[in-house]
């Protein structure tokens, strides 16, 4: 044993502490992330909002199962004449806490105008929704989805307090930063030019033009089955909800278990 | 002397404290396990190695060698598994040249165990050790504190509960060959597909008495990736680029020198 | 003492469904942009916010908040000129690249805003900040411009809109809002007015502002070119220089800049344009950031 050893590296003299970053208040007790991951994109007259089904924590599966798009204003359980769709990820009681309440003001919205709430509509409430709880805030990121008044698909994406935006795209959850550059490639076709339109900067960048309805459902499919590849919180089934005038159609894929 | 080198611990210790995060180290999050049947040993393991919530390799080798008759199974930080067999795997060899005997499997235990409790669990390998000497079978657990465990069937890793599961429900005294192949796998496959930071493939490994070791890589797939349904191949032209340089292979020439070589090129063999 | 009988003489259940106010809120047929948030359990909650969401003091915090920006805006003889970027992100991540940073406040103005059509009526807001803080602040500040308009007959000045939401920040001062945000419109009272009010409670009157976390490269370029007796084409060309500059050097500004002309007879949109032509026709037809080379 040599000199190495001879000032020991783990004495506490040298003037500072291993303390982690104080970290105030009570993470652990308010939030757990309960993983997966969500994805939607719109069409001309339809629009998906797809999500995996497993339900984490740690390293552990709580369940195969547990859906994270839901129908939004539908009649009773089974969610019939529904009109918006919502994913929620991140926290899973939150998310539902939040589906549950944003279901109850657009059903209200109905019994009382006799008519459905719109999608724009819908958009703006589930903001102040968000944002009341600004300084408790729900641990979710929510994707809306539904079609507008001139029947195209609409997708609102949302952080944690309730600031929206109108989007073609987004991917929401655990696996969005796997998912999210495969979107802005291949749906907004972001760095993508038209070969042999010009020479260095009068290169012509290629213009995302709607997709067929088939081609959107392939892209789901290839996002999920490679973020299942590379993330561990992701995986076991895909539920993919598609709207279109004609109602909301549920198609469900097995992912890899593992 | 070998070592670790410690000129930035101090460098780091305060970065740390000062809230900048330490590099993350590739773990095998793992579930590994060791199962002693009538004539030999047998042990598995999966083959996904993970950063945070990232499959880093989908197809890692978990399976390390020590000597011809003893192998190991590692979970923890992938780099203080590999590094840290490699040098029992050297020292044993060492060992069993200056005394002229197979080396045996507690001596590779006992290495191991006195290895990891001078670094006092900072070198993370949590390992299976496992072989066949003139003694007789052997089967160990090391914690990268140094303690150990000798027991007829063993597992680690954060799949350990539930390869252990499986092991406490199906495991019987005087397994043969096949089934003790059956049930490891068994036990690994429930990591697979019930641990988070385990998954992809099953590798085995069978040590048996008066016959060669067989590692059995990939033993099991039971999670291949499907075909993708589109076609994700750019037409040539379609990334911008600002300037073009071509390097032709007559360019390259000049940094490469050819030189013939004289004689057998056998004489670089060790083991001719 | 008295605390501790209350504390246990509450009925268990009380909270287990939604409270009547609660109720009501829900089946009003507006929905309120209330005043009244939901607070978390804990005797701290500033703390207990600043540990979940706050990026900085807390790199691993939960939830990660949309933020960041570069917005500038100023007077000149044609009006006032209000330029963004449009980047949102939410710690490394960019959450956004087409994020409308300018908000038009007032009249909850309906309309199209398609380049080069005819002035929309109105003030205009800025965005910098918490990205939820001002959608929702300045949205509840539209509604307070719109009952002040029917209440007196007249349009808010942007001093009176400004003070509106001053006060408000003011009252949640220490609540942890984050927000940086500018008011610009012209009224037959004040003409011409800028105001810029934060999170802080701060609410300054200025000629020129730039606000974000790329406000001193945004500044650099506009300090060094401003005059008060631009053209309106020189006032629009040094709005979109000011905030190409400010994408260019901050990592957390970039995606399109959207520029915006306030005039007497209302707001004027003048483009939401990909940065990235606009940087290489700078390089290129002007011979500004020469420091970028494309040489090997």
């Amino acid at each position: 044993m040599t000199s190495l050893l001879s000032h020991n590296p783990h004495t506490n003299s040298i003037g500072y502490s291993f303390a982690q970053p104080t970290n105030a208040g009570n993470t652990e007790h308010s939030y757990t992330d309960n993983g997966g991951s969500v994805l939607g994109i719109t069409g001309k007259d339809f629009a998906v909002l797809a999500g995996d089904t497993r339900s984490t924590s740690g390293y552990n599966i709580n369940s195969r199962y547990v859906p994270k798009v839901f129908k939004i204003g539908g009649e009773d359980e089974t969610g019939k004449d529904a009109h918006i769709l919502l994913s929620v990820v991140g926290f899973a009681a939150d998310g539902l806490a939040l589906k549950e309440r944003l279901d109850a003001v657009v059903k209200m919205y109905k019994y009382q105008h006799g008519k459905p709430m719109g999608v724009r509509a819908c958009a703006q409430r589930l903001s102040t929704i968000l944002y009341q709880k600004r300084f408790f805030p729900y641990y979710v990121q929510a994707i809306l989805a539904g079609l507008d008044e001139e029947g195209k698909g609409a997708l609102y994406g949302y952080d944690p307090v309730g600031s929206y935006e109108r989007e073609q795209c987004r991917s929401a959850g655990a696996a969005s930063s796997l998912i999210m550059p495969f979107l802005d490639n291949q749906v907004n076709l972001k760095n993508q030019y038209i070969p042999g339109s010009g020479e260095g900067h009068a290169l012509a960048a290629r213009k995302p033009e709607p997709m067929s309805r088939e081609t959107v459902e392939q892209l789901v499919r290839d996002a999920f089955t490679s973020a299942v590849e590379r993330h561990i919180e992701v995986g076991d089934g895909l539920q993919m909800l598609v709207i279109t005038a004609n109602g909301i159609e549920e198609i469900y894929h097995p992912l890899k278990k593992d | 002397m070998g070592g670790f080198d410690f000129s930035n611990y101090n460098r780091n210790a305060a970065l740390h404290a000062k809230g900048a995060p330490l590099p993350k180290a590739t773990s095998t999050g793992t579930t590994i396990v060791g199962c002693i049947y009538d004539n030999g040993v047998v042990i598995a393991a999966d083959t996904r190695a993970t950063s945070g919530p990232i499959v880093a390799d989908k197809n890692c080798e978990k399976l390390h060698y020590i000597a011809p008759k003893i192998w190991c199974a590692g979970a923890g930080t992938a780099a203080d598994t590999e590094f840290t067999t490699a040098l029992i795997s050297s020292n044993i060899e060492l060992h069993s040249l200056s005394t002229g005997r197979p080396p045996r499997v507690i001596t590779c235990m006992t290495m191991l165990k006195q290895h990891l409790f001078r670094y006092q669990g900072h070198i993370g390998a949590y390992l299976v050790v496992a072989g066949v000497d003139p003694t007789g079978v052997g089967l160990y657990t090391v914690h990268a504190h140094g303690s150990t465990d000798k027991l007829p069937y063993v597992t680690m890793g954060s799949g350990s509960l539930a390869a252990m599961s499986v092991f406490e429900s199906t495991w019987k005294p005087n397994l043969n060959k096949e089934e003790a192949i059956a049930l490891a796998s068994e036990a690994i496959k429930a990591g697979i597909f019930n641990d988070l930071g385990s998954g992809s493939n099953v590798d085995v490994c069978v040590i048996e008495k008066d016959k060669p070791t067989q590692l059995l890589r990939n033993f099991e797939k039971p999670n291949e990736r499907g075909r993708k349904e589109r076609d994700y191949r750019f037409p040539k032209g379609t990334t911008a680029y600002l300037n073009e340089k071509v390097f032709t292979k007559e360019d390259l020439r000049k940094y490469v020198t050819v030189e013939e070589i004289s004689g057998d090129p056998n004489l670089m063999e060790v083991d001719p | 003492m008295d605390q501790l009988v209350r504390q246990y003489t509450k009925s268990p259940h009380q909270n287990e469904f939604y409270s009547e106010q609660e109720q009501h809120d829900l089946t009003e047929s507006l929905p309120p942009l209330s005043l009244k948030f939901a607070l978390p359990p804990v005797a701290n909650h500033s703390a207990f916010l600043r540990a979940m969401t706050d990026d900085h003091s807390n790199p691993n915090c939960p939830i990660k908040l949309a933020h960041g920006t570069t917005t500038l805006a100023f007077r000149f003889q044609g009006g006032i000129i209000v330029c963004t970027d449009s980047r949102a992100t939410a710690g490394n991540w960019i959450a956004s690249q087409t994020v409308k940073k300018v908000i038009p406040v007032s009249r909850l103005s309906r309309a199209e805003d398609k380049p080069g059509s005819a002035p929309v009526p109105g003030l205009l807001g800025t965005m910098a900040g918490g990205a939820a803080d001002c959608q929702y602040w300045l949205r509840y500040l539209s509604q307070q411009c719109t009952l002040h308009e029917i209440r007196h007959k007249r349009r808010i000045t942007v001093a009176a809109a400004s003070k509106i939401l001053a006060n408000l920040t003011y009252a949640y001062k220490g609540y942890g809002l984050s927000m940086g945000t500018m008011l610009a419109g012209v009224t037959p009272q004040e003409g011409p007015a800028l105001y810029y009010i934060d999170s802080d409670g701060t609410r300054l009157p200025g000629n020129l502002f730039c606000v974000g976390s790329g406000q001193t490269f945004a500044y650099g370029v506009l300090d060094a070119n401003y005059r008060y007796d631009l053209t309106e084409e020189e006032a629009l060309e040094l709005g979109r220089r000011s905030i190409l500059a400010a994408m260019h050097r901050d990592a957390y500004s970039g995606g399109f800049i959207n520029l915006y002309h306030v005039k007497e007879e209302g707001w004027v949109h003048h483009g939401f344009d990909d940065m990235n032509p606009i940087f290489w026709k700078t390089k290129l037809e002007k011979g500004e950031f020469s420091n970028v080379t494309s040489a090997l």
